[in-house]
């Protein structure tokens, strides 16, 4: 995989964004941007457009649910996946309901995790084109 | 004066009688011997009175007449527990028959003893003594028992929250160790820096397990077990799990071995927890097997019920620790054999996956050496 998209990373946690910064990188030449909280991630998203959102669920100031929505309402076709430790059914039902991709468990190993992304991506994304495809709501 | 012995008995004073006789005599007469001892005395002259005054302000003890018009005492008592249940004040049965079968009665109807008239004050005193401090206690041990549930289902929660919030930043730390170990081996670091990084690769790894099954138990505790359960193929699973623990039995220079994984058909399970449970199976037998071991695990089919064996060449279950194995926290006297870590935890967390799946897990030596672990599963629900 060769990626070479704009990735935001957004999680309150430094080290979570650090260790997830690298595995980014395992999956080509990506722009990689950060956020630490909900709030951030959309003023972020508006500014930088990144081609895929990495997005945690529980941060200060404004949680990745609400952050989801809104950064869903100012593009409709943003293409997010969310970040959980644990994986609560309830959560991952709400993101999916409104528009999240996908979800991703970041305590997973590192090869798990790389190999779960590029999979997400490469499902999602036009193997060229860094652009994400419609969302594939109607399959 | 009060003796010592008497000092330290419950203080009874100002617990209430209810005393039931449709004889005002009789009635004066407990009353009599009651007052002067501190206790409160409330009166009834029936049973229907006696429901009544129950109802009212429950009394900490009842004096029920047998013999009485309109419904009589053990049918009172029948009413009151009927009623009360386990909360019933204890019944004491006035009777001036002390023929068996009476007595048989009313303990059959939910009273705790009898007095026979005539009243001797002595006795009387001493019997409803017996049955107030059994109540007190009764009370106690239920305060004490919420208590503890209460303690118990804090520490759950604490014990949660702490591994919960372990988790992530030990995942971070593994996650780049591993980055680290990549740049060992493309000869970025010297050797000892390289052998710093496994540390703490092995380490974070170990403690990140640890958190895990920390956290799996207080979920499992809190009675927040939730199992999934989608018909599923055991031998896909069972292969995929062998696959992956050999890569550490290999470290160990032992492997392991899948034997006869034909099931006829899918098996209704929750493959994630299942897979925990064969993963922690096989690296218990792993762990406590010496280096250079094979273990084995095999399959078999019965009409309603697939069991799944691991058999490891391990120093088996010390006798008389049998019982010790599958409950919390609790490690036998045997070790692993390559200073591998443990909570204790682990084979806990098997059994109430296996136990809420309907199956169930067990364990035992063989005479050849080494210990099986066996556990079973409904083949669809």
């Amino acid at each position: 995989m060769n990626f070479t998209g704009k990735i935001l990373i957004t999680d309150d946690e430094a080290h979570i964004r650090m260790f997830l910064g690298l595995v980014v990188r395992r999956l080509g030449q990506p722009t990689v941007i950060e956020a630490t909280n909900g709030q951030e991630a959309v003023t972020v998203y508006e500014r930088h457009r990144p081609d895929l959102v990495l997005l945690d669920v529980n941060m200060p100031v404004m949680d990745g649910v609400q952050a989801l929505e809104k950064i869903r309402q100012a593009d409709p076709d943003a293409f997010v996946v969310m970040l959980t430790s644990l994986t609560n059914r309830q959560t991952v039902e709400d993101c999916a309901r409104l528009g999240a991709v996908s979800y991703l468990r970041k305590d997973l190993p590192r090869d798990e995790l790389i190999a779960q992304l590029s999979q997400i991506i490469a499902e999602n994304f036009q193997p060229d084109d860094p652009a994400p495809l419609p969302p594939c709501s109607a399959t | 004066m009060n003796s010592p012995a008497e000092s330290s008995k419950p203080d009874l004073r100002g617990r209430r009688v209810l005393v039931v006789d449709d004889d005002r005599l009789n009635v004066r007469i407990l009353a009599g011997i009651l007052e002067p001892e501190g206790y409160t005395v409330a009166q009834a002259n029936s049973g229907e009175a006696a429901l009544a005054r129950y109802e009212e302000n429950p009394p900490d003890l009842v004096l029920l007449d047998v013999v009485m018009p309109g419904i009589n005492g053990f049918e009172t008592c029948r009413e009151l527990k009927s009623r009360h249940g386990g909360e019933l004040a204890p019944v004491i049965f006035i009777t001036a028959k002390t023929d068996s079968e009476d007595v048989v009665e009313g303990l059959a109807a939910g009273g705790v003893d009898y007095l026979p008239k005539p009243f001797r004050a002595r006795e009387a005193l001493a019997r409803i003594r017996v049955h107030l401090q059994n109540r007190l206690l009764i009370e106690q041990q239920r305060k004490l028992v919420d208590q503890l549930s209460n303690a118990n289902a804090a520490k759950n929660k604490l014990l949660g929250m702490v591994a919960h919030d372990l988790r992530n930043p030990l995942a971070s730390m593994r996650g780049l160790a591993e980055f680290l170990r990549d740049d060992a081996r493309t000869g970025k670091l010297t050797t000892d820096q390289a052998d710093i990084v496994e540390s703490i690769h092995g380490t974070t790894q170990s403690m990140l397990q640890m958190v895990n099954e920390l956290l799996d138990a207080a979920v499992i505790e809190s009675g927040e077990i939730r199992i999934n359960p989608l018909p599923a193929s055991l031998s896909e699973l069972l292969a995929t799990s062998v696959t992956l623990n050999n890569i550490n039995a290999a470290k160990k220079g032992s492997r392991i071995v899948l034997k006869s994984a034909d099931l006829p058909g899918p098996v209704t399970m929750d493959g994630p927890k299942i897979r925990q449970v064969v993963d922690n199976l096989l690296s218990n037998a792993i762990k406590f097997s010496p280096p250079s071991s094979v273990v084995t695990i095999e399959t078999a089919a019965q009409a309603a019920n697939c069991t799944v064996a691991v058999l490891d060449q391990g120093p088996g279950i010390p006798a008389g620790e049998e019982h010790k194995l599958f409950k919390d926290f609790s490690r036998l006297s045997v070790k692993p054999t390559a200073g591998e870590k443990s909570t204790g935890l682990g084979l806990a967390i098997c059994r109430r996956i296996i136990e809420a799946h309907g199956g169930s897990i067990s364990a035992a030596n063989r005479r050849d050496g080494g210990c099986t672990f066996m556990f079973s599963l409904p083949m669809a629900s």
